[in-house]
Protein backbone atom coordinates (compact mmCIF):
# COMPACT_ATOMS: atom_id res chain seq x y z
CA UNK A 1 0.00 0.00 0.00
CA UNK A 2 1.51 3.14 -0.75
CA UNK A 3 2.70 5.45 1.90
CA UNK A 4 4.11 8.59 0.80
CA UNK A 5 3.03 11.26 -1.89
CA UNK A 6 5.89 9.82 -3.66
CA UNK A 7 5.09 6.18 -3.97
CA UNK A 8 1.15 6.68 -4.31
CA UNK A 9 1.74 8.85 -7.69
CA UNK A 10 4.20 6.03 -9.07
CA UNK A 11 1.64 3.23 -8.36
CA UNK A 12 -0.95 5.57 -10.14
CA UNK A 13 1.24 6.17 -13.07
CA UNK A 14 0.05 2.84 -14.13
CA UNK A 15 -3.21 3.63 -14.49
CA UNK A 16 -3.21 7.25 -14.90
CA UNK A 17 -3.57 7.73 -18.81
CA UNK A 18 -6.19 4.84 -19.21
CA UNK A 19 -8.31 6.78 -15.81
CA UNK A 20 -8.17 10.47 -17.82
CA UNK A 21 -8.59 9.22 -21.11
CA UNK A 22 -12.17 10.58 -21.48
CA UNK A 23 -11.49 13.95 -19.01
CA UNK A 24 -8.69 14.65 -21.69
CA UNK A 25 -11.19 14.88 -24.36
CA UNK A 26 -14.07 16.35 -22.54
CA UNK A 27 -11.64 19.58 -20.98
CA UNK A 28 -8.80 19.67 -23.97
CA UNK A 29 -10.36 22.89 -25.14
CA UNK A 30 -10.12 24.51 -21.93
CA UNK A 31 -6.94 23.37 -21.23
CA UNK A 32 -5.06 24.31 -24.83
CA UNK A 33 -7.40 28.02 -23.96
CA UNK A 34 -5.44 28.59 -20.85
CA UNK A 35 -2.66 27.05 -21.72
CA UNK A 36 -2.26 29.82 -24.62
CA UNK A 37 -1.38 32.64 -21.90
CA UNK A 38 1.56 31.19 -20.84
CA UNK A 39 4.59 33.93 -21.17
CA UNK A 40 8.04 33.44 -21.08
CA UNK A 41 9.64 31.01 -18.82
CA UNK A 42 6.96 28.73 -17.48
CA UNK A 43 7.30 25.92 -14.85
CA UNK A 44 4.43 23.39 -14.43
CA UNK A 45 4.10 21.79 -11.56
CA UNK A 46 3.09 18.30 -12.06
CA UNK A 47 3.40 17.56 -14.86
CA UNK A 48 1.74 13.63 -14.56
CA UNK A 49 2.35 11.06 -17.52
CA UNK A 50 2.42 14.70 -19.73
CA UNK A 51 -0.99 14.12 -21.09
CA UNK A 52 -1.34 17.80 -21.19
CA UNK A 53 2.08 18.79 -22.62
CA UNK A 54 0.02 18.36 -26.05
CA UNK A 55 -1.48 21.36 -25.03
CA UNK A 56 1.28 24.25 -25.09
CA UNK A 57 1.85 26.30 -27.48
CA UNK A 58 4.63 26.16 -30.18
CA UNK A 59 7.95 26.95 -29.15
CA UNK A 60 7.36 27.48 -25.71
CA UNK A 61 10.12 27.45 -22.72
CA UNK A 62 9.34 25.21 -20.20
CA UNK A 63 10.34 23.38 -16.76
CA UNK A 64 8.02 20.59 -16.01
CA UNK A 65 8.17 19.28 -12.34
CA UNK A 66 6.65 16.17 -10.49
CA UNK A 67 7.39 14.38 -6.98
CA UNK A 68 7.21 10.62 -8.95
CA UNK A 69 9.88 9.42 -11.02
CA UNK A 70 7.28 6.90 -12.96
CA UNK A 71 5.40 9.80 -13.80
CA UNK A 72 8.42 11.77 -15.06
CA UNK A 73 9.72 8.44 -16.99
CA UNK A 74 6.41 8.37 -18.86
CA UNK A 75 6.35 11.92 -19.53
CA UNK A 76 9.75 12.12 -20.98
CA UNK A 77 7.82 10.40 -24.73
CA UNK A 78 5.21 12.79 -24.59
CA UNK A 79 7.52 15.77 -24.03
CA UNK A 80 9.71 14.87 -27.21
CA UNK A 81 6.48 15.23 -29.19
CA UNK A 82 5.31 18.13 -27.93
CA UNK A 83 8.41 19.80 -29.65
CA UNK A 84 9.29 23.50 -27.87
CA UNK A 85 12.20 23.74 -24.64
CA UNK A 86 10.56 21.11 -22.29
CA UNK A 87 13.27 20.06 -19.30
CA UNK A 88 11.61 17.72 -16.94
CA UNK A 89 12.76 18.07 -13.10
CA UNK A 90 12.05 15.42 -10.12
CA UNK A 91 11.33 17.61 -7.40
CA UNK A 92 8.44 18.12 -4.70
CA UNK A 93 6.24 21.01 -5.10
CA UNK A 94 6.60 21.91 -1.54
CA UNK A 95 10.23 22.29 -1.88
CA UNK A 96 11.22 23.78 -5.51
CA UNK A 97 14.41 23.44 -6.11
CA UNK A 98 14.52 26.75 -7.96
CA UNK A 99 16.21 30.17 -6.98
CA UNK A 100 13.48 33.10 -5.96
CA UNK A 101 12.31 34.87 -9.47
CA UNK A 102 13.39 32.45 -11.98
CA UNK A 103 9.83 31.86 -13.68
CA UNK A 104 7.42 34.35 -15.66
CA UNK A 105 4.16 31.93 -15.70
CA UNK A 106 3.61 28.53 -13.68
CA UNK A 107 0.78 26.02 -14.35
CA UNK A 108 -0.86 23.66 -12.89
CA UNK A 109 -3.43 21.15 -13.92
CA UNK A 110 -5.23 19.42 -10.94
CA UNK A 111 -1.89 19.79 -8.88
CA UNK A 112 -3.04 21.34 -5.84
CA UNK A 113 -5.70 18.17 -4.81
CA UNK A 114 -2.93 16.07 -4.62
CA UNK A 115 0.15 18.19 -2.56
CA UNK A 116 -0.36 17.45 1.02
CA UNK A 117 0.32 21.00 2.21
CA UNK A 118 -1.44 23.18 -0.84
CA UNK A 119 -0.31 26.53 0.48
CA UNK A 120 2.95 25.72 1.24
CA UNK A 121 3.07 24.61 -2.03
CA UNK A 122 1.55 27.61 -3.43
CA UNK A 123 3.76 30.23 -1.33
CA UNK A 124 6.65 27.77 -2.95
CA UNK A 125 5.16 29.31 -6.45
CA UNK A 126 5.26 32.45 -5.17
CA UNK A 127 8.66 32.46 -4.24
CA UNK A 128 9.65 31.13 -7.33
CA UNK A 129 7.45 33.89 -9.32
CA UNK A 130 9.13 37.21 -10.72
CA UNK A 131 7.40 40.35 -9.95
CA UNK A 132 4.26 40.43 -11.34
CA UNK A 133 4.56 36.46 -12.47
CA UNK A 134 1.11 35.06 -13.69
CA UNK A 135 0.03 31.61 -11.91
CA UNK A 136 -2.45 29.91 -13.85
CA UNK A 137 -4.56 27.27 -12.75
CA UNK A 138 -6.95 24.22 -13.80
CA UNK A 139 -7.85 22.08 -11.01
CA UNK A 140 -10.49 20.62 -9.50
CA UNK A 141 -12.39 22.26 -5.89
CA UNK A 142 -15.16 21.57 -3.59
CA UNK A 143 -18.49 22.37 -4.73
CA UNK A 144 -20.11 25.57 -2.80
CA UNK A 145 -23.52 23.47 -3.42
CA UNK A 146 -24.61 21.56 -0.48
CA UNK A 147 -25.56 18.26 -2.11
CA UNK A 148 -22.38 17.76 -4.05
CA UNK A 149 -20.12 19.11 -1.37
CA UNK A 150 -21.10 16.55 1.36
CA UNK A 151 -20.53 14.08 -1.45
CA UNK A 152 -17.51 15.51 -2.23
CA UNK A 153 -16.17 15.11 1.53
CA UNK A 154 -17.35 11.76 1.76
CA UNK A 155 -15.57 10.73 -1.13
CA UNK A 156 -12.30 11.98 0.22
CA UNK A 157 -12.17 9.69 3.03
CA UNK A 158 -11.85 6.78 0.04
CA UNK A 159 -9.26 8.86 -2.43
CA UNK A 160 -6.99 10.00 -0.38
CA UNK A 161 -4.98 7.30 0.57
CA UNK A 162 -4.60 6.38 -3.55
CA UNK A 163 -5.31 9.35 -5.07
CA UNK A 164 -6.42 13.22 -4.59
CA UNK A 165 -8.45 14.98 -2.51
CA UNK A 166 -11.44 16.11 -3.72
CA UNK A 167 -12.58 18.69 -1.15
CA UNK A 168 -9.91 21.37 -1.12
CA UNK A 169 -10.72 25.32 -1.43
CA UNK A 170 -7.70 25.82 -3.75
CA UNK A 171 -9.24 29.89 -4.69
CA UNK A 172 -8.88 30.53 -0.92
CA UNK A 173 -5.26 28.75 -0.61
CA UNK A 174 -4.59 31.00 -3.77
CA UNK A 175 -5.31 33.93 -1.58
CA UNK A 176 -3.48 32.37 1.53
CA UNK A 177 -0.21 32.05 -0.22
CA UNK A 178 -0.07 35.28 -1.00
CA UNK A 179 -1.58 35.84 -4.80
CA UNK A 180 -3.70 38.00 -6.23
CA UNK A 181 -6.69 36.66 -7.62
CA UNK A 182 -7.21 38.19 -11.41
CA UNK A 183 -9.79 35.15 -13.11
CA UNK A 184 -12.23 32.74 -12.04
CA UNK A 185 -13.95 30.51 -14.32
CA UNK A 186 -16.03 27.36 -13.98
CA UNK A 187 -15.44 24.34 -16.32
CA UNK A 188 -17.98 21.89 -14.98
CA UNK A 189 -20.57 22.94 -12.61
CA UNK A 190 -18.28 24.95 -9.39
CA UNK A 191 -16.49 21.74 -9.35
CA UNK A 192 -13.93 22.30 -12.16
CA UNK A 193 -12.26 25.77 -12.02
CA UNK A 194 -9.53 28.03 -14.66
CA UNK A 195 -7.67 30.25 -11.84
CA UNK A 196 -5.84 33.01 -12.80
CA UNK A 197 -3.93 34.84 -10.24
CA UNK A 198 -0.49 37.59 -9.95
CA UNK A 199 2.18 38.33 -7.70
CA UNK B 1 -31.83 53.74 -12.69
CA UNK B 2 -30.30 51.05 -15.03
CA UNK B 3 -32.64 48.77 -16.83
CA UNK B 4 -32.85 45.48 -15.64
CA UNK B 5 -32.63 44.07 -19.00
CA UNK B 6 -29.98 45.84 -20.50
CA UNK B 7 -27.91 44.94 -17.39
CA UNK B 8 -28.75 41.35 -17.78
CA UNK B 9 -27.08 41.67 -21.79
CA UNK B 10 -24.36 43.35 -19.86
CA UNK B 11 -24.10 40.24 -17.49
CA UNK B 12 -24.03 37.97 -20.73
CA UNK B 13 -21.61 40.22 -22.96
CA UNK B 14 -19.19 39.94 -20.05
CA UNK B 15 -19.34 36.63 -18.98
CA UNK B 16 -19.01 35.77 -23.31
CA UNK B 17 -16.19 38.44 -23.39
CA UNK B 18 -13.57 36.80 -20.42
CA UNK B 19 -14.62 33.17 -20.11
CA UNK B 20 -13.03 30.09 -21.62
CA UNK B 21 -16.38 28.39 -23.01
CA UNK B 22 -15.39 28.73 -26.71
CA UNK B 23 -15.19 25.03 -26.44
CA UNK B 24 -17.55 22.30 -27.21
CA UNK B 25 -17.46 18.81 -26.68
CA UNK B 26 -17.91 15.77 -29.16
CA UNK B 27 -21.78 14.45 -29.11
CA UNK B 28 -21.19 11.30 -28.14
CA UNK B 29 -19.92 12.46 -24.13
CA UNK B 30 -23.38 13.69 -23.66
CA UNK B 31 -24.89 10.65 -24.89
CA UNK B 32 -22.61 8.12 -22.58
CA UNK B 33 -23.47 10.38 -20.04
CA UNK B 34 -27.30 9.98 -20.39
CA UNK B 35 -26.01 5.69 -20.82
CA UNK B 36 -24.63 6.06 -17.68
CA UNK B 37 -26.87 7.35 -15.83
CA UNK B 38 -29.85 5.16 -16.93
CA UNK B 39 -27.75 1.99 -16.59
CA UNK B 40 -26.76 2.76 -12.82
CA UNK B 41 -30.61 3.84 -12.31
CA UNK B 42 -31.64 0.69 -13.79
CA UNK B 43 -28.82 -1.39 -11.82
CA UNK B 44 -29.42 0.70 -8.32
CA UNK B 45 -33.27 0.46 -8.79
CA UNK B 46 -32.57 -3.67 -9.42
CA UNK B 47 -29.92 -4.09 -6.73
CA UNK B 48 -32.54 -2.15 -3.95
CA UNK B 49 -35.20 -4.07 -5.39
CA UNK B 50 -33.36 -7.69 -4.87
CA UNK B 51 -32.79 -6.33 -1.24
CA UNK B 52 -35.01 -4.69 0.44
CA UNK B 53 -37.86 -6.50 1.62
CA UNK B 54 -41.81 -5.32 1.40
CA UNK B 55 -42.41 -4.68 5.26
CA UNK B 56 -39.25 -3.22 6.05
CA UNK B 57 -39.52 -0.01 8.24
CA UNK B 58 -39.27 2.55 6.01
CA UNK B 59 -35.92 4.84 7.68
CA UNK B 60 -34.36 1.26 7.67
CA UNK B 61 -35.31 0.77 4.16
CA UNK B 62 -33.98 4.22 3.04
CA UNK B 63 -30.54 3.83 4.68
CA UNK B 64 -29.97 0.42 3.34
CA UNK B 65 -31.06 1.63 -0.22
CA UNK B 66 -28.54 4.74 -0.13
CA UNK B 67 -25.88 2.15 0.91
CA UNK B 68 -26.35 0.29 -1.74
CA UNK B 69 -26.85 2.41 -4.09
CA UNK B 70 -24.03 3.99 -2.91
CA UNK B 71 -22.22 0.75 -3.53
CA UNK B 72 -23.59 0.24 -7.16
CA UNK B 73 -22.79 4.11 -8.74
CA UNK B 74 -19.30 3.47 -7.17
CA UNK B 75 -18.87 -0.01 -9.06
CA UNK B 76 -20.02 2.23 -12.02
CA UNK B 77 -17.45 4.33 -11.66
CA UNK B 78 -14.43 2.67 -12.40
CA UNK B 79 -16.27 1.63 -15.51
CA UNK B 80 -17.40 5.06 -16.50
CA UNK B 81 -14.66 7.44 -15.35
CA UNK B 82 -12.11 6.45 -17.79
CA UNK B 83 -14.92 6.39 -20.59
CA UNK B 84 -16.57 10.04 -20.16
CA UNK B 85 -14.55 12.10 -17.73
CA UNK B 86 -13.67 12.11 -13.80
CA UNK B 87 -16.56 14.97 -12.62
CA UNK B 88 -18.94 14.64 -15.43
CA UNK B 89 -19.67 11.20 -14.49
CA UNK B 90 -18.84 10.96 -10.65
CA UNK B 91 -21.52 14.00 -10.19
CA UNK B 92 -24.73 12.77 -11.68
CA UNK B 93 -24.09 9.24 -10.65
CA UNK B 94 -23.57 9.87 -7.09
CA UNK B 95 -26.85 11.59 -7.20
CA UNK B 96 -28.67 8.77 -8.77
CA UNK B 97 -26.89 6.41 -6.36
CA UNK B 98 -27.55 7.89 -2.85
CA UNK B 99 -31.04 9.93 -3.90
CA UNK B 100 -32.52 7.28 -6.14
CA UNK B 101 -31.39 4.54 -3.79
CA UNK B 102 -32.93 6.05 -0.87
CA UNK B 103 -36.10 6.70 -3.19
CA UNK B 104 -36.33 3.23 -4.30
CA UNK B 105 -35.70 1.67 -0.56
CA UNK B 106 -38.63 3.58 0.73
CA UNK B 107 -40.70 2.74 -1.99
CA UNK B 108 -40.05 -1.02 -1.97
CA UNK B 109 -40.51 -0.91 1.59
CA UNK B 110 -44.03 0.27 0.81
CA UNK B 111 -45.43 -0.83 -2.24
CA UNK B 112 -43.00 -3.90 -3.13
CA UNK B 113 -46.31 -5.81 -4.01
CA UNK B 114 -48.24 -3.36 -5.91
CA UNK B 115 -44.86 -1.95 -8.35
CA UNK B 116 -44.01 -4.83 -10.71
CA UNK B 117 -40.07 -5.11 -11.10
CA UNK B 118 -40.35 -4.08 -14.85
CA UNK B 119 -41.72 -0.92 -14.00
CA UNK B 120 -39.67 -0.39 -10.73
CA UNK B 121 -36.64 -0.91 -13.55
CA UNK B 122 -37.96 1.77 -16.24
CA UNK B 123 -38.51 3.91 -12.70
CA UNK B 124 -34.61 3.74 -12.13
CA UNK B 125 -33.97 4.40 -15.93
CA UNK B 126 -36.39 7.57 -15.81
CA UNK B 127 -34.71 9.22 -12.78
CA UNK B 128 -31.27 8.41 -14.36
CA UNK B 129 -32.34 10.58 -17.46
CA UNK B 130 -33.87 13.27 -15.25
CA UNK B 131 -30.35 13.47 -13.06
CA UNK B 132 -28.60 13.59 -15.93
CA UNK B 133 -30.46 16.32 -17.31
CA UNK B 134 -30.96 17.92 -14.31
CA UNK B 135 -26.32 17.94 -14.16
CA UNK B 136 -26.27 19.21 -17.66
CA UNK B 137 -29.17 21.98 -16.98
CA UNK B 138 -27.14 23.30 -13.91
CA UNK B 139 -23.63 22.61 -14.95
CA UNK B 140 -24.27 25.37 -18.35
CA UNK B 141 -25.74 27.93 -15.54
CA UNK B 142 -22.68 27.77 -13.34
CA UNK B 143 -20.37 27.56 -16.53
CA UNK B 144 -18.16 30.23 -17.11
CA UNK B 145 -16.60 33.37 -15.31
CA UNK B 146 -17.49 33.93 -11.73
CA UNK B 147 -14.62 36.39 -10.64
CA UNK B 148 -12.64 38.96 -13.24
CA UNK B 149 -10.64 41.90 -12.04
CA UNK B 150 -11.17 44.81 -15.11
CA UNK B 151 -7.36 44.29 -15.68
CA UNK B 152 -7.44 40.81 -15.92
CA UNK B 153 -10.76 41.57 -18.56
CA UNK B 154 -8.42 43.97 -20.65
CA UNK B 155 -5.08 41.37 -20.82
CA UNK B 156 -6.99 38.48 -21.45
Amino acid sequence: MPVTAREKWDWLSLTYDLMTWGEDWRQGGEKRQLFAKIQGRTLLVSVGTGNDLKYLPPKCNLVAIDISPRMIERARTKASRAGGNIRLVLTDAQRLAFADQTFDTVLTVCTFCSIPDPVQGLQEVYRVLKPDGRLLMFEHVRSKIGLFALFLDFMTFLTRRFGPDLNRDTVSNVLQAGFRLQHEANVYLDIVKIIEAAK
Amino acid sequence: MSDPLIKSIEVRERRRDITHEGTSEPFFFRLGDYVAGILTGILTALAVRLIVGPQWDMVVAMLVGMGVGMLVHMTLLLLFIPLLGMFEVMMPLAMIGMYGGMLFGMRDSMQQAYIPLSTALIVGGVFGVFVVFVAHWWNRQLRGAVFARPEARRSS
